[in-house]
């Protein structure tokens, strides 16, 4: 198994497909960035999240 | 019947009801991101990769039955969100896309690599072929919205729930002796990875791949790496 390339194929590839009008999402969102996310996110709740089975 | 066409049947059946709920994820995932990216090029992909996935379940389901274990599936089944009910509606999205693509479907993707490595009976490979050029893009779309997002919004907040993706992903018998029926050559020709392959597939991918994407876009993997190490017994 060659995990290097899969980590380029999958996840840089994936970057690079994601970039596609970043910089105006970027800058759309600018303030978004600024908002903290809630310090009990994922904790306070009951549910702690799942996963997803797959192969 | 053979105890590898009994054990790829049953894998072949449980990746159809897979297939099947990624359609559905993928489907209300798509008019979500869309809802606060309108610019993303990822609703799009997950429309796509929604039509794919019936495709999927549809091969998996037709392998599954040539193997002795026809399965039924639900066409109206329905699927619930997996993230925690604290989240807002974009983390949510965010945790879900993260859980599905970035994990699972590089899981999946990393499967695929190793079975089409070796040999399989031929209608096995062809399917395997089919799926493996679609999961590669299922898997991307994942790491681009996580980039995406860790642009333009916070996602550090991910990183104490990756144990509980994790732990939602795997099978409860992966850590676990294999059955003493395993038939490790058949089952590879039936397009099924024996136990112990499963399993140094999984840790290696989750190491070697997601972790560090994960960390390259800003989540903290740590608690994810802890996880793994206590469940595999490392710890």
């Amino acid at each position: 198994m060659q995990f290097k390339k899969l980590f380029q194929v999958l996840v840089l590839g994936g970057a690079m497909a994601g970039a596609v009008a970043a910089t105006a999402c970027s800058q759309a969102n600018a303030q978004d960035k600024a908002k903290k996310p809630p310090a009990d996110a994922g904790t306070k709740d009951s549910s702690a999240g799942g996963g997803v089975k797959g192969w | 019947m053979t105890s590898a066409r009994r054990a790829a049947g049953e894998a072949w059946a449980f990746r159809a009801r897979v297939e099947q709920e990624a359609a559905l994820r993928f489907d209300r995932l798509a008019t979500v991101v869309a809802g606060f990216d309108p610019g993303s090029p990822v609703p799009a992909m997950m429309r796509r990769a929604a039509d794919d996935e019936r495709r999927h379940t549809e091969l998996c389901a037709r392998l599954a039955h040539g193997l002795g274990n026809p399965v039924a599936l639900d066409p109206g089944a329905e699927l619930a969100s997996i993230a925690p009910h604290s989240l807002d509606a974009r983390q949510a999205a965010l945790y879900e896309v993260v859980a599905a693509c970035c994990i699972t479907e590089t899981e999946s993707m990393a499967t695929l690599t190793t079975l089409l490595a070796g040999e399989q009976e031929p209608e096995v490979r062809e399917v395997l072929h089919s799926i493996s050029k679609d999961e590669v893009v299922h898997s991307r779309m994942g790491w681009a919205h996580l980039s995406r997002e860790s642009v333009a919004a916070e996602v550090a907040f991910l990183g104490p729930l990756i144990p509980g993706m994790l732990a939602g992903t795997i099978d409860e018998g992966l850590f676990g002796p294999p059955p003493p029926d395993e038939d490790p050559e058949a089952l590879l020709r039936l397009g099924v990875l024996p136990l112990a392959k499963k399993r140094e597939v999984f840790l290696g991918t989750l190491e070697q791949v997601v972790f560090p994407g994960l960390e390259r876009f800003g989540v903290d993997p740590e608690s994810g790496r802890r996880w793994l190490a206590h469940a595999a017994g490392l710890s």
